[in-house]
C-alpha cells in the first residue's frame, strides 16, 4: 500500500524527494523497488527536458505575411459559409444547433404547406358527387338518400384520411339536405 | 519593435488592439513574438518538420481571419495555442485514418544516399545536460508513443512552460483533467522509456 502511495508521489514530483512527505521518504530509505522508481522518473524527467528547443524556420514571417488577405479583400461567400460551418472546436455546438433548428422549422414549414396543398381536391371531390345541372343550380335540395348515405361515408373516409382536412362544404350539404 | 524582444502582456494587449483593426504591421510583431513557440509546440505534437511549419502558418493565418472576433476573454497566447491545438490533432486524427508519414527520427533521403536529419541545437544553460542523439531519438520517439491527449498536456506543461491553467483554457477542459492526463502521461513517458534506461542503451547524462 505505502509502495502504491510513494510512487504516485514520486510521479507528481518527478522523483523529487524536496516535495515527499517524511513517511515516504522513510518508506523510500527501505525499498529498493520505490528507489529504483524514484532514479527513473528523474532521469525520464532529465531526458525530456534536455530536448533542445526547435525553431521556426528562417522565412516563417514572411511566408505568413504574404498570405495573409489584403486590406478590404473580402472572402467570398464559399469560404464564409466553410467557414461558419467548420469553425473553432469550442463553437460547434452551438452552431450546430443553431443550424438544426432552421431546418427543423424548414421542413415543419413545408410539411404544413404540402398538407394545405393536398386538401383542396379531395374537398372539390366531395362536393362535386352533387352536379348543379341535375338540381337547377341549387345542390342542397336535389340529394336522395343514397347519394347523402355516400356523402356521409366519403366525408368519414376524409376525416379518417386527413384529420386535419377543411371539411366545411361537405358539412353544409349533409345539414340542408336534411 | 526590435525583432526577438520580449514584450510585456500590456504590450502584446496594444499590439493585439492594432492588429484586431487590420494593421498588418502590428499582426508582424505577433508572429515574429509567438511563431517559435507555436512552431515548437507544433513540431512535438508531429514529430514532422514540414507539416509543423505548414500547421503553423495555417494557425498563424486562421488567427488573422479569426482576430475581429477576439473578445480577450482569454489571452492572446492561449487563443492562439488553441488554434493550433486544435489543427495539430486533426493532424494526427488523419495520420490514423492513413499511412504513417515521415518521423523526425528517420534519415532524409536525398539523390547521394540517405543523410541524418540535422535539427537545430540550443547552447546548454548550466541546467541543461548535454545528451546523446540516440538519447534524444528515444525520448522523441517515446513522447510520439503517448496518446495525443496525454502528449497535448506533456508537451505543454513541460516543454513550452505553460500553467495548469492556461492549458485547461486552451484544451477547454478542466483543470482536475490537465493535472490527471499529466499524471498519467509522467507514467507512460516512464515505462516508454523504462527498458532502454534499464538496459543502459541510453545516456541520460548526469
Amino acid at each position: 500500500m505505502i509502495c502504491k502511495q510513494a510512487q504516485e508521489d514520486l510521479v507528481g514530483c518527478w522523483g523529487c524527494a524536496d516535495e515527499l512527505s517524511s513517511e515516504i521518504l522513510s518508506h523510500l530509505e527501505e525499498c529498493e523497488q520505490c528507489r529504483h522508481e524514484a532514479l527513473l522518473l528523474r532521469e525520464t524527467q532529465v531526458m525530456l527536458h534536455s530536448l533542445p528547443v526547435e525553431r521556426a524556420p528562417e522565412g516563417l514571417t514572411a511566408q505568413i505575411m504574404d498570405r495573409l488577405p489584403h486590406e478590404g479583400q473580402q472572402a467570398g461567400w464559399g469560404e464564409r459559409i466553410a467557414r461558419w460551418l467548420v469553425p473553432e472546436r469550442r463553437m460547434q455546438w452551438g452552431r450546430a444547433a443553431a443550424l438544426g433548428a432552421a431546418l427543423a422549422i424548414a421542413i415543419a414549414g413545408g410539411v404544413y404547406w404540402y398538407g394545405q396543398e393536398q386538401q383542396t381536391p379531395l374537398q372539390e371531390q366531395v362536393v362535386a358527387t352533387t352536379p348543379a345541372s341535375e338540381t337547377g343550380g341549387d345542390e342542397r335540395l336535389a340529394i336522395t338518400d343514397a347519394e347523402l348515405d355516400e356523402l356521409i361515408l366519403k366525408h368519414q373516409m376524409l376525416e379518417m384520411s386527413q384529420p386535419l382536412a377543411d371539411d366545411v362544404g361537405v358539412g353544409l350539404v349533409v345539414y340542408t339536405s336534411r | 519593435m526590435a525583432k526577438g524582444t520580449e514584450l510585456s502582456q500590456s504590450e502584446i494587449e496594444a499590439i493585439v488592439e492594432r492588429a484586431k483593426k487590420g494593421d498588418r504591421e502590428a499582426f508582424g510583431v505577433l508572429v515574429d513574438q509567438y511563431k517559435d513557440k507555436i512552431y515548437n509546440y507544433v513540431s512535438r505534437m508531429l514529430s514532422d518538420p514540414y507539416e509543423a511549419e505548414d500547421v503553423t502558418q495555417e494557425a498563424f493565418l486562421r488567427a488573422y481571419r479569426s482576430l475581429p472576433r477576439f473578445r480577450g476573454a482569454s489571452s492572446f497566447h492561449t487563443w492562439l495555442y488553441r488554434i493550433a491545438s486544435n489543427l495539430a490533432i486533426d493532424v494526427v486524427r488523419k495520420r490514423k485514418r492513413s499511412e504513417p508519414t515521415f518521423s523526425i527520427d528517420e534519415p532524409l533521403e536525398s539523390e547521394e544516399g540517405e543523410y541524418e536529419r540535422e535539427l537545430p541545437s540550443e547552447d546548454g544553460g548550466p541546467e541543461q545536460r548535454a545528451t546523446t542523439r540516440e538519447t534524444r531519438l528515444a525520448v522523441r520517439r517515446a513522447i510520439m508513443d503517448l496518446p495525443e491527449k496525454l502528449r497535448d498536456v506533456m508537451i505543454l506543461y513541460e516543454l513550452q512552460g505553460e500553467t495548469y491553467e492556461d492549458i485547461a483554457e486552451i484544451l477547454d477542459v478542466p483543470l482536475g483533467t490537465v493535472k490527471s492526463r499529466l499524471f498519467n502521461a509522467r507514467n507512460r513517458l516512464k515505462e516508454n522509456l523504462r527498458s532502454l534506461v534499464e538496459a543502459g542503451e541510453i545516456e541520460v547524462g548526469q
